[in-house]
Formats: C-alpha cells, sequence, structure tokens
C-alpha cells in the first residue's frame, strides 16, 4: 500500500484537456497564429506612433525616444523566429509594470524636487501675464461704457462708447478717445447699441472672430489708463498698477515704486516679504527634503507618528493572523455540522467593502449615540480620548483582516500533509508541539510573504484611520498629528491641510520618505523569512 | 535564405500595418482639431445645475451663434480637475462655491470680469465681495447665482420660536430633561468638528475669523478665534457644555435623525434639506439663531459661475464673460439657476420674486451674514476651529473653552507662518 497520497484525479480530464490543448496549438499556429501575431503588433505600434505624436507635440523628446526605442524592440523580439523565446513571455509583464509602477514613481520623485502647490501651477510667462492682467484696477473716477465694435471708414476696428452715467457717446480707437455728437448714437429696444452715425457696428459671427482682437484693444486715456472690453457690451477705465521690467526681470509697483524680483523658488517677492500671485512651477532642488528635516512643526511629531504607525501596522497583523489561524484550525474539522455556514459568516466582514464598513463603525463607537456604548456596561470614550481612539483602530482593523487571514490558514493548511501530523501523533506529540514544530513552521513558509505584504498593506493604510477618525483625536501639543495618524494621514495633512491649500511637492518628498522605510522594513523581512525556506 | 524573405516580408507588414493605422488617427485628429475650431463654450456643471444651464446657454448661444458644450462633472472634481486640465479640453467657465476663488485666483486659473454698473446694483455688496480676490489689487472673479446659510429650525409642536438667547437656552434644557435620550441642542458636530454650522454660536460670542485691513482686504495676521471680546465671554461656552446645551458628540447623522424623529426640537442646518423638510410632515419654523452677546450670524454661501483662464487660449474670453457676467446675472436666468439648487437667488429683484415659504425663512435667516472667508488660508482654519468647538463642548473632560481657542488661534498662526 503505497504511503504517499497522491490526489485522486479523475480519469477522463487529463484526456480531455490534452486534446483541448493541442487543438488549439495546432489551430493558431501557421498562418492563423500570424496573422494574429501581425495584428497585434500592429495594434502596438499604431497605439506607440500615436503616443509619440502626443508627446511630440507637447515637446517631450525624451519620452518619444524612449517610446519609439520600446516599440522597435518589442518588434524584433516578437519577429525573431525561434529564438528570443523567454523575452516573448517577459515584455507584456514588463511593459506594464513600466507604465502602471516605474513611470509614476519616476514622475512622483520628479514632483518631489519641485515646488508644485497652491499658487505655483503655471509656467513662469503665464505667471508674468496674469500678474498684469489681475493688477490692473479701475482708477478712482474711472468711467464705465456701454460699449460696440464697429468698423470705420477705412475698415479698421473701433469702439462705440457711450458713457454709463453721463450717456456721452464716444468712439475710442487706439489713438485716444473722441467725442461724438450727440444723437450720433441710436439704441435698441434693450438699451443696447443698435447703430453710430459714420461707423458700421460689428454684429453676428464676425464679433465671434474679434473675440482676440478685443481682449487686447486698448484706447489710451490720461494717466495711463486704458479703456479695455470686458465681454461684448461693457468696455471699463482701467489702470495698470504694476509694471513688468524685462530687463531686470522684475515687477515694480507705479505708485510707491515698491520691487518684486524673482526669488528663485518660483515667485515674485519685495524685500519686505510681500509676494504677487500666482506664482510658477519650478525646480527647487532638495528644499521640500531640507523642509521635513528643518521644520519643526513637520519634524516633530515625526517620531511619535512614525511609532505608531509602526506598533499598528504589526499589530494588526500579528493579531489577525492570529485570530485567522485560530479559527482556521478550529474549523477544519471535517464533518462538522454547519462547516459551510460558519466558514461564510466569518468571511462576510472581508465581503463587504472596506469604505462602508469603516462608516458604519464609526457610527457605531460614537460613545454617547453608538450601539457599542448602549450594549456594553461601560462608557468608553471611543473616538474622542486618545488612546482609547487607538486601541479603537485596532479592533476594526482586526474586524477587516480577520477573514482575509482565516481564508489564507484555512488554504495553507490543506496543504500540509497529513502523514507528517499522524508521525508526530505517533512519536507522542501533543497537539501544542505539533501545532509550534510542525503546522506552524510549515505554515510560515506559505503565509510569511503574505504577513510582511500585509505589514506594507496596513503601515499606508490610509482608509481605516481616515475614515474611522480622521486621524485622531487632535492632540493637545500637535497642530497637524492627530492622536490616531500614522505616516501617511499625516502627509496628507501637511500636504493638503498646510496654511495655503496644497502643497504636491511637499507630499511628494514625504511619501518617498515613507517609502524608503516601508521598502527597508519588508526588505529585511523577507530576507529574514528566507530561511524558512530551507526547512522544506 | 528563406528566412531572410519572411522577415522581412514581416517587418514590411507590420510597418504598413501600423502606417495605415496612425494615418487614420492623423486623419482623426485634424479633423477633431477643426471641430473645436469652430466656436463652442465648454461649461463645467454638477449634475444638478445641468438642466438649467442647458436651456440658459442654449439661448444665449442661439443669439450669438456659437455653440455651447455643457459638460458634468462631479462637484469637488471641479476643482481639482480644473488644476490639471489640459488646454484643449478645460472648460471656459466652471460653475462653483465662492470659497474657492482665493485659491484659484491664486493659482492664476481664472479670468477677471465685470459687471455693468446697473446689473451690479442688483446683487447685495456682500455677494460680489464673496467672488472678488486679491492682494494688491481686489478684482472680481465670477457672477454669483445663488445665496446659502444654516438658519435654526424649530420643531413647533415641540417648542416654541425662542424670543431671545436665554429663552431658546432655557426651552432646549428643559426639552432634554423631558426624556431621555433627547438632546437640546441638534447641531451636527462628531469628532471632526463642523465650524460652518457653529458659525452663529462663535459670531453670537465676538468671535470672527479673519479681521479686513483698511482696504478691505482680509488681514490674516488678524485672527479672530482669540480676539478679546470672544475670550471674555468664553465662559459661556464652558456653561453650555455643563448644563449639556451643546454636545461634540452629535455628528450630522444623529443631529438629522434626533429632529425628525422628535427627539429634539432645534436644529441647525442648510437649504439642502429644504426637500427632507418639507416631506418630513412636521410643523417648523426656520429663523436665525437669536442674539447672544452680539448677532448671531451664520456664514454665507454664495456659489457663482467663473470664467476660467483657458477661455483666452480658446479666444472665446469676451464670449464667455458675456455669457457669465451679461447673461446669467439677469433676473429670469437667476431665478432658474437658483431654483435649479433650491437656493436663494443671488440677484436682489429675482429674489423678491420667490414664493417657496421655506426658502424665504432661510433667506431672512441669513440677514447681516458673513461670507466665509475665499483666501487660500481658510484651508488651515477649519480644522482648527472645528476642534476648539469639539474640545470644548465634549462633556465630560472637555478642555476650557479659553484655552481651546487660544490654542487653535496660535495653530492656525503657525500654519499660515
Amino acid at each position: 500500500m503505497s504511503t504517499t497520497v497522491a490526489r485522486p484525479q479523475p480519469a477522463e480530464a487529463p484526456e480531455l484537456s490534452r486534446g483541448l490543448t493541442s487543438r488549439l496549438i495546432s489551430f493558431f499556429s501557421g498562418a492563423v497564429g500570424l496573422s494574429f501575431k501581425l495584428l497585434f503588433l500592429s495594434v502596438v505600434n499604431a497605439l506607440s506612433i500615436w503616443a509619440a505624436t502626443l508627446l511630440a507635440r507637447d515637446g517631450k523628446w525624451i519620452s518619444v525616444g524612449g517610446v519609439l526605442v520600446a516599440t522597435v524592440a518589442i518588434d524584433v523580439v516578437y519577429l525573431s523566429p525561434r529564438r528570443l523565446v523567454p523575452l516573448k513571455f517577459l515584455v507584456p509583464g514588463t511593459v506594464f509594470l513600466i507604465a502602471f509602477s516605474i513611470i509614476p514613481i519616476t514622475y512622483n520623485v520628479n514632483v518631489a524636487f519641485t515646488n508644485w502647490s497652491t499658487g505655483h501651477l503655471g509656467t513662469k510667462d503665464e505667471a508674468i501675464g496674469k500678474i498684469q492682467e489681475a493688477t490692473l484696477s479701475p482708477p478712482a473716477d474711472g468711467k464705465s461704457f456701454l460699449m460696440a465694435p464697429a468698423r470705420d471708414a477705412d475698415g479698421e476696428l473701433v469702439l462705440i462708447l457711450v458713457d454709463e452715467v453721463t450717456q456721452t457717446p464716444y468712439v475710442g480707437t487706439r489713438g485716444g478717445l473722441t467725442e461724438l455728437p450727440a444723437g450720433a448714437v441710436s439704441f435698441d429696444e434693450i438699451g443696447l447699441i443698435e447703430q453710430a452715425e459714420g461707423y458700421e457696428v460689428v454684429r453676428g459671427p464676425e464679433l465671434i472672430e474679434l473675440d482676440q482682437a478685443l481682449s487686447a484693444y486698448v484706447v489710451p486715456v490720461e494717466d495711463g489708463s486704458g479703456i479695455r472690453p470686458e465681454g461684448l457690451e461693457l468696455a471699463l477705465e482701467l489702470k495698470p498698477t504694476m509694471r513688468y521690467d524685462r530687463a531686470t526681470d522684475s515687477f515694480v509697483r507705479i505708485e510707491g515704486g515698491k520691487v518684486f524680483e524673482d526669488n528663485g523658488r518660483g515667485s515674485f517677492v519685495a524685500a519686505d516679504g510681500e509676494e504677487l500671485e500666482p506664482g510658477w512651477r519650478t525646480g527647487v532642488g532638495f528644499l521640500n527634503f531640507r523642509r521635513i528635516v528643518q521644520d519643526e512643526q513637520i519634524r516633530a511629531p515625526f517620531l511619535r507618528v512614525f511609532a505608531w504607525t509602526f506598533l499598528f501596522a504589526v499589530s494588526t497583523v500579528l493579531l489577525s493572523f492570529s485570530l485567522g489561524l485560530f479559527l482556521a484550525i478550529s474549523l477544519n474539522k471535517p464533518g462538522m455540522r454547519f462547516l459551510r455556514s460558519y466558514r461564510s459568516l466569518l468571511i462576510l466582514p472581508y465581503a463587504v467593502p472596506a469604505f462602508l464598513s469603516l462608516l458604519v463603525w464609526r457610527g457605531l463607537l460614537n460613545d454617547e449615540f453608538g450601539l457599542i456604548n448602549r450594549l456594553l456596561p461601560v462608557d468608553v470614550p471611543w473616538l474622542f480620548d486618545p488612546t482609547w481612539a487607538k486601541v479603537a483602530v485596532i479592533l476594526v482593523s482586526l474586524w477587516l483582516t480577520v477573514p482575509y487571514f482565516f481564508l489564507v490558514s484555512l488554504g495553507s493548511l490543506q496543504s500540509i500533509p497529513n502523514e507528517l501530523v499522524e508521525a508526530a501523533r505517533v512519536d507522542g506529540g501533543g497537539p501544542w508541539g505539533i501545532f509550534r514544530l510542525i503546522t506552524l513552521p510549515l505554515l510560515l513558509v506559505a503565509v510569511a510573504p503574505l504577513l510582511v505584504a500585509s505589514f506594507a498593506f496596513n503601515f499606508n493604510n490610509f482608509n481605516n484611520i481616515f475614515l474611522l477618525t480622521g486621524g485622531g483625536p487632535p492632540a493637545e501639543d500637535q497642530i497637524y498629528a492627530g492622536g490616531t495618524d500614522i505616516l501617511i494621514s499625516y502627509t496628507w495633512k501637511l500636504a493638503f491641510q498646510q496654511g495655503k491649500g496644497q502643497d504636491f511637492g511637499l507630499a511628494s518628498a514625504i511619501s518617498i520618505v515613507i517609502f524608503f522605510i516601508v521598502a527597508s522594513i519588508s526588505a529585511i523581512s523577507f530576507w529574514r523569512s528566507r530561511s524558512l525556506e530551507e526547512m522544506r | 535564405m528563406k528566412s531572410t524573405w519572411r522577415i522581412t516580408a514581416l517587418i514590411a507588414a507590420v510597418a504598413a500595418s501600423a502606417l495605415a493605422a496612425v494615418a487614420g488617427t492623423a486623419s482623426a485628429a485634424p479633423a477633431a482639431g477643426s471641430q473645436a475650431a469652430a466656436t463652442t463654450i465648454r461649461i463645467w456643471v454638477d449634475s444638478v445645475q445641468k438642466p438649467a444651464v442647458d436651456k440658459i446657454a442654449s439661448a444665449w448661444g442661439n443669439t450669438r451663434g456659437v455653440d455651447v458644450d455643457v459638460v458634468v462633472k462631479d462637484f469637488g472634481k471641479i476643482r481639482d480637475d480644473l488644476k490639471t486640465a489640459r488646454s484643449d479640453t478645460a472648460p471656459d467657465i466652471i460653475v462653483g462655491p465662492h470659497d474657492w476663488v482665493g485659491e484659484l485666483a491664486a493659482n492664476g486659473l481664472l479670468s477677471p470680469l465685470s459687471l455693468r454698473t446697473a446689473v451690479k446694483k442688483q446683487f447685495p455688496a456682500y455677494a460680489l465681495d464673496a467672488f472678488s480676490y486679491g492682494t494688491a489689487v481686489k478684482r472680481l472673479y465670477g457672477a454669483p447665482f445663488a445665496l446659502e446659510n444654516v438658519g435654526l429650525i424649530v420643531n413647533t409642536r415641540l417648542a416654541k420660536v425662542p424670543t431671545s438667547f436665554a429663552d431658546f437656552q432655557r426651552q432646549a434644557l428643559a426639552f432634554k430633561k423631558k426624556k431621555k435620550g433627547n438632546i437640546a441642542l441638534a447641531v451636527p458636530q462628531g469628532s471632526g468638528g463642523d465650524a460652518y454650522h457653529m458659525y452663529p454660536f462663535f459670531s453670537g460670542l465676538g468671535g470672527y475669523v479673519f479681521g479686513k485691513n483698511r482696504a478691505g482686504n482680509f488681514d490674516v495676521s488678524d485672527i479672530g478665534l482669540a480676539n478679546r471680546r470672544f475670550l471674555a465671554n468664553a465662559a459661556i461656552i464652558d456653561a453650555w457644555n455643563k448644563t449639556g446645551f451643546i454636545n461634540s458628540k452629535v455628528d450630522y447623522g444623529t443631529a438629522k435623525d434626533a429632529f425628525l424623529k422628535g427627539k429634539a426640537a432645534f436644529w441647525i442646518t442648510g437649504p439642502w434639506e429644504s426637500s427632507t423638510l418639507k416631506q418630513s410632515k412636521l410643523r417648523f419654523k426656520i429663523v436665525q439663531v437669536p442674539a447672544n452677546k452680539y448677532r448671531s450670524v451664520p456664514f454665507l454661501g454664495v456659489q457663482g459661475y467663473m470664467v476660467t483662464k483657458f477661455a483666452s487660449d480658446h479666444a472665446v474670453l469676451n464670449l464667455a464673460k458675456d455669457l457669465v457676467a451679461n447673461y446669467m446675472t439677469s433676473t429670469s436666468a437667476q431665478t432658474a439657476l437658483a431654483g435649479a439648487n433650491g437656493r436663494f437667488p443671488a440677484n436682489t429683484v429675482a429674489g423678491a420674486r420667490v414664493r417657496d415659504s421655506v426658502l424665504l425663512q432661510f433667506g431672512k435667516a441669513g440677514a447681516g451674514g458673513v461670507p466665509m472667508p475665499n483666501i487660500p488660508q481658510m484651508a488651515s482654519v477649519w480644522a482648527e476651529l472645528g476642534g476648539a468647538w469639539v474640545k470644548s463642548t465634549k462633556g465630560s473632560g472637555a478642555t476650557k473653552a479659553r484655552t481651546a481657542f487660544t490654542l487653535a488661534a496660535r495653530n492656525i498662526a503657525n500654519k499660515i507662518g
């Protein structure tokens, strides 16, 4: 009698599958397979040429080069007959890895070295144009006019203007304002300019084409002011209050002569610190990283938040794994009644979207009106006390993670050969001894990578923390870090609840720091868990 | 030899099909490009505004001979997507609340506009001020169409409309004592706090967020959370906490549920709940929170339409300004736009035509209200102000209000830098 237990296989299955597979292979060999291959390669080539044209239009020449090189490489790999076979299998995965992992990470690193944040979104030229536009101001006695664009006898564009207050008609040209005789302008029933003597008022589709010309049109009046069209029926007297000096690359306030210079970090700033908005996006080197280290408000809670993040991730993983394994072992008895029902019930928390469960738990844990405190005999300030909030977060994470480890453990338990356990029992091992020396080590070989992955996931588990407590009850001393903030939610608060809106550069820099932390911990854990492999 | 031919044939075939595909996409692109050149104005709205904007914008488009492309977007995503929009898909006009103006204008994403004098007179000054921004020079960046503010909803079967703040407090506490599980005042806070709903109580004790300098601009160095007058009244908040008048454990869901089920006689909420209120079959009245030491004015929210900087990139700047500043400010357009949202119209002439009693009551409850500051520095205020209220009204173990608000003011000052 053979002691090795081979998995019983139905006799027909191998025959059928072999037949189907070989039929498929023979179908796709030859001309049919070749045409499919050409079709896919053509699609890939077409996509990459289209992508290259888009990138070339934006002037991103490095990316264009990269795309073209990659396309040629893919063509070579798939068109070489009978060679480079391993590459043929590796190429799709590599393409997706580069597209969805490497490129976003590179972009993230790139952003961390810029000052991309509120007020620093566009280019410098855009910023200069915007500052000039935003600092136009109506002078003290500035007038506003009803306006209609018109053409004079020579076909030149002029503006027919009627002062809103005095109702005096004028014609405005690039040379200046000229008064028209009273009654030269007639109005329609709504009160808009209809006709003007000696000029042809522009109407209809031609008006649309004039849009850009109107935006640039200025009728100069005394003292540096100009009358500018605002829309199609209104013109205002506006005066620039800032002058851009191209030679010194700075703005000068016309009244008072205050100079705003380019500070090298994306803004025009005066000597006393007054800043012009908007700024522009530019590289700032290691400024964001230096801020993390030097800024007291960011650095002070860093260690505390890091310690809590580590504790949260470790306790969630270890406690969930222990509980999940315990449940899996208890429910691993074949022939137990209602086994399937127990297992389905235990998997339910995993099936419900975590987003919903977290919000429901937030309501349940409300200490005056929530269900938990109504049922318990004690009154625990779950979400309002820093320590209890930490406990609440771990408990809810447990509730969400145990089903996952239950499933994993259940599956891994099946793969432990029965005869090892029987042999151990014959040798006189008790249940705890069997578990400690046989079941657990063999289980860990399969599950260790999952534990590490789960640790990495919970280290950055933004959802659990943010939806449940929003980062925790506000701590007395800290500005940003709350009682249950982990590194990633702390980063979010630093990036998006700062003094002036959002700071993408700083957020990218901090996420790179977090990446190094998580990567080192994971690398160390993987390296140590390799020793488990040698057991087999 | 044969294999060389084969490879050459394969490469030729791949290249030919690729070129064919490229020729197809290339011909599609200029066609799409030329279509965009035919004048179209693109508007980003949320799903609530779409029907009203469709009608108004197409009516305007017909008079000018311009196509209008109304794109529906998630309300919160309008601001975020605008920051990363590509020029060829970017909108010329967007809808948005006034507190976006500071951030968007500081980023250079909006184009300033102007209203005709006659039209300007039809809007309350604070509504136009809410849409104005500028550190050096203040300019108008949007045309308002709707106003909103919270009010005190009184269940007239369970309580009477309070005549004074003391009366209000007395009634609320008496109602709380009547039955276990009753809430004195259903004002939403929760562990994250809610500075917006709590503002009437804050202003009633003399609090404000940012002071104004002589030019009428917000002065971010003047943070009103710890101003002298408010701190003198801070002990009142401790008294409220002790008697249980205000409890920060009540969050939005609990507050709404309590009022609708008769466990609270007083609720603080805004016009977004008008349909809920109407369908609830409760008898209620909406008033402003009674004046405390000062008038308990609420925060005002103003919604409007703004012209983006992409309008000038698309050469439709003056057309877009015409639609927003001219056409959308007319009385009929204002009634339609505000009505789509269930809010009070910003235009006072349109406002005089409102007949819905709930809207009218909310409108009166907002008298003297303060528009939320639209400067980007507000981002650091919400969490701090809400947190200060939570800490000082959380029941047992609450921080003294004076400490909490002073700390909050200092934190805001540090965050703004």
